[in-house]
This record gives C-alpha cells, sequence and structure tokens, in this order.
C-alpha cells in the first residue's frame, strides 16, 4: 500500500470518527456516537415505568430484564416506554406474565403490574425510602 | 513537501513489525467474533420485538421496516463465519471488508431497537479499520507477499489508536458541550451514577457494588467527575510517544474498572483490555506462543 492510499485511508477513518462534534451533541447514532452519556445534568428524582411481580398475599417481587424479552436492562427500559407510547401495556403485560409462568424461579408470582414510579434515587439505594407508585394495568400470571 | 508535513509523515508512517499488526487483527477480530456470537441470543431476542419498537440506527437506516427474523440472525451467522476467515487471514483483501461491514450492519441492527448502547462502537470501528491495512501480511493463511508496502504497518496501528483516543475525546467534548464546567462540581455524575443504580433496581438487574457507600458521601464525586474529564479530554496523549500511551491506557482501563463498580456497567471490550492493545508490542505474546509451541512439538530453532 501506497503512503497516499494509507494517508487516504487514515484520513477518512479518523475524520469520520470526529464528525459527530459537528452534530447537535444529543444527536447520537452507531457507531458514530457522540457518546452523550452521563453528560446530562439530572435530578436525583426518577418517575418512570417499570414491571413488578407480585404474590398472592400482596408482595412485590422485581422482575429482571428477560422477562420483558430482552436480557438487557436498558432495552427493557425502552420496551416498557415503546408499549406504553403505543397504548400496548396490556399486551405486554400478558407477555411478562406468560414468561413469569414458565419461570420455575417464580413460581409464587400470582399477578404483574406495570406501574410508573416516581422515587428519588438516594433517598431509595442509601436510606431505602421508596417513593409513590401508580398502577397502570394489571394481568394475573396464567398457571 | 514542507517541513512539518515531513516531521508529521515521519511520526504516522513510523515502521512497526507485520506481526504486530498481524497480532492485532488476530485478537480484535477474535474479539469482535466473541462478541457476536454472544449478542446472538439478544439480536434474535430483539428482531422479535413488535415493528413499532424498530428505530434503525446508521447503516440500518436503508431499512422502512425490520428485517425478517431469519433474515437478521442469517446475516449475524454469515458475518461470525466472515469474521473466522478474518481471524486466520484468509483471502483477507476480499473477505476482510465484507466481514466488517457484516460487524457494522449486525451490530447497527442491533442498536435499532430505541436504545443505543455504547459498548461496542469502538470494536466496530477497530475492526472496520483493520479491514483496510495489510493486517494478513504476517501469520496468516495467506502467503506473505514478496515485500513489505511501502507505507509500512506502523501507520495501521497509529490509526487503530487514534480511534481509540478520538472516542474519548468525543465523550469528554460530549460532557462539556451539554453540561460545561458544571460538569465537574461533581453533583452531575453522582445523580447519573444514582438514577442509573436505581433504574436498574426497578428493572431487577443487579446494582453496583461500590454504589451506595459513594452516593453516600457525595465530595468523592468532585474526584471522579475531574479524572474523567481529564482521562477523556487527554486521550490523545496516547498517539505522542507509546509511553504515554500505555500509561493513558492503564488509566483508562481503570476508569472502566471504576465505571463497573460504580454503575455495573460493563464496556467488556476496554474491559478486557483488548481496546488498549495497539498501545503494546502484543507481537511478543506471539513470538512467545510460536516458541512454546515449537519447543513442545520439538522443532528445529526453537
Amino acid at each position: 500500500m501506497q503512503r497516499l492510499a494509507a494517508a487516504v485511508v487514515s484520513g477518512v477513518l479518523v475524520a469520520a470518527t470526529l464528525s459527530p462534534v459537528l452534530r447537535a451533541p444529543w444527536q447520537d447514532d452507531f457507531p458514530l456516537s457522540t457518546y452523550p452519556m452521563f453528560a446530562f445534568a439530572r435530578p436525583t428524582t426518577l418517575t418512570m415505568d417499570y414491571a413488578l411481580g407480585g404474590t398472592a398475599a400482596g408482595e412485590p417481587r422485581y422482575l429482571d430484564p428477560r422477562l420483558l424479552g430482552t436480557g438487557e436492562v436498558l432495552q427493557a427500559y425502552t420496551v416498557i416506554a415503546t408499549a406504553k407510547e403505543n397504548r400496548q401495556l396490556p399486551t405486554l403485560c400478558r407477555q411478562i406474565a406468560a414468561r413469569v409462568a414458565e419461570d420455575d424461579e417464580r413460581d409464587d408470582v400470582a399477578f404483574v403490574r406495570i406501574v410508573t414510579g416516581t422515587h428519588d434515587a438516594v433517598d431509595y439505594l442509601v436510606r431505602h425510602h421508596e417513593g409513590r407508585e401508580t398502577e397502570l394495568t394489571r394481568c394475573p400470571v396464567p398457571r | 513537501m514542507t517541513r512539518i508535513a515531513r516531521r508529521l509523515a515521519a511520526w504516522w508512517f513510523a515502521p512497526a513489525p507485520a506481526e504486530r499488526l498481524a497480532m492485532l487483527r488476530i485478537v480484535i477480530g477474535g474479539a469482535a467474533l466473541v462478541w457476536l456470537l454472544a449478542r446472538l441470543p439478544e439480536i434474535y431476542a430483539v428482531a422479535q420485538l413488535p415493528a413499532d419498537h424498530f428505530a434503525p440506527a446508521g447503516v440500518v437506516r436503508v431499512l422502512g421496516a425490520p428485517l425478517p427474523l431469519a433474515l437478521a440472525l442469517g446475516l449475524a451467522i454469515a458475518t461470525a463465519g466472515l469474521l473466522v476467515a478474518f481471524v486466520v487471514g484468509f483471502r483477507f483483501r476480499y473477505l476482510a471488508p465484507l466481514a466488517a461491514a457484516g460487524v457494522l450492519w449486525s451490530l447497527s441492527y442491533r442498536n435499532s431497537w430505541g436504545m443505543k448502547f455504547h459498548t461496542e462502537n469502538l470494536m466496530v470501528l477497530h475492526v472496520i479499520a483493520l479491514a483496510v491495512t495489510p493486517a494478513a501480511d504476517a501469520w496468516a493463511i495467506d502467503r506473505k507477499p514478496a515485500a513489505p508496502p511501502a507505507a509500512g504497518y506502523g501507520w495501521a496501528i497509529k490509526l487503530l489508536i487514534a480511534l481509540l483516543a478520538a472516542t474519548y475525546l468525543l465523550a469528554g467534548i460530549a460532557k462539556l458541550r451539554i453540561a460545561g464546567m458544571a460538569w465537574l462540581d461533581g453533583e452531575q455524575l453522582r445523580n447519573q451514577i444514582a438514577i442509573d443504580n436505581l433504574r436498574k433496581a426497578l428493572l431487577g438487574s443487579s446494582i453496583a457494588p461500590l454504589a451506595i457507600p459513594f452516593l453516600d458521601h457525595p465530595s468523592w464525586f468532585i474526584g471522579f467527575s475531574v479524572m474523567t474529564i481529564v482521562l477523556e479530554l487527554g486521550a490523545p496523549i496516547a498517539l505522542v510517544s507509546p509511553r504515554a500511551g500505555r500509561w493513558w491506557g492503564l488509566v483508562a482501563w481503570g476508569f472502566h474498572v471504576g465505571v463497573v463498580l460504580l454503575m455495573n456497567i460493563w464496556f467488556p471490550y476496554p474491559l478486557s483490555g483488548v481496546a488498549y492493545l495497539p498501545l503494546l508490542r502484543v507481537e511478543r505474546a506471539g513470538h512467545w506462543l510460536i516458541a512454546r509451541w515449537r519447543r513442545r512439538a520439538g522443532m528445529p530453532g526453537s
């Protein structure tokens, strides 16, 4: 390979990798990313939608992302957000409940709820103070 | 050619052994192969999501709708096959660009379901870069060329380091563009870590082992924020000299260990050390392995 060709290849790849700096930093893409993660200011109060299992006695059980059809926690977050946006939470609830029914480790889960919770992250994690939850939908686990 | 251009060319094209680039091809290509195979279940899982979850990213924007499941999975499996050829250096000139295109497509497709992950960007860029360099001139099935290329091999390794540095630099720039110098006060980083761990807890995932002790002591986050920005904006130092590069790589690796301990976010490519191998004389490991194998086989010259 000649030096000129090598220089052109190098220049193009480095310029392409750095090109996201010309976009607004929140306009992320793949693989040419602006890497905006952790850059945004945010309060410690979080309101988000999530799925919870519940036993017959009403005890809550956290459901891992696998039960939402993905192995990734952030993808699970997106799955619920998209279902809510498309008014498909009852369908998603039934899909989660069907997966719970096949999970031997969760044989005490009698129903699934999808809730909107508002918590202060530091209070929740450090001081174990839970915020409030509002139920969006609920469905039984088919047994 | 001006004096500056001559010095720049001498630096960029400083010689390096073909075996170093070959070793990087083997390890980075191998890492991409293992990563892709490990992601197959996830590619399969997200490809079954309803079509309204599809939000094409990068090259996948050419699609108006998701691919049939079998095709999406088939392309990823074919890419894995091409990566095997990439690693062993078989028909590298023709198959390596196809492997790189396959990696770009499959991982872009995986990032096209509403959430863009940042764990595999650099690996994709490194595979693309290696695919257009003479990385199979040594330790490959392909026949060794009669003469080394005029541009040598050092520029290709510099290119891998430049891409590595660029990704960190961009992350630092994004923080300053979005939050400005306020990012250094520690509060934003602390809040990010708190929110990320809360989200994990609510979604039934494990929280990071050191998150709670540090969240209770916010002053630590001023130091973490300053160190993060210095590391990211200082990434180009990795290009200045091999010694500076190795030190920067060590600090960057430590940063990712910190991310695991505080956020339980795993970036396997840097955490495994593969991302930083262009900063090292990796061919030594290859020579050592070959010598060891020859000794065991009782071959002459061992």
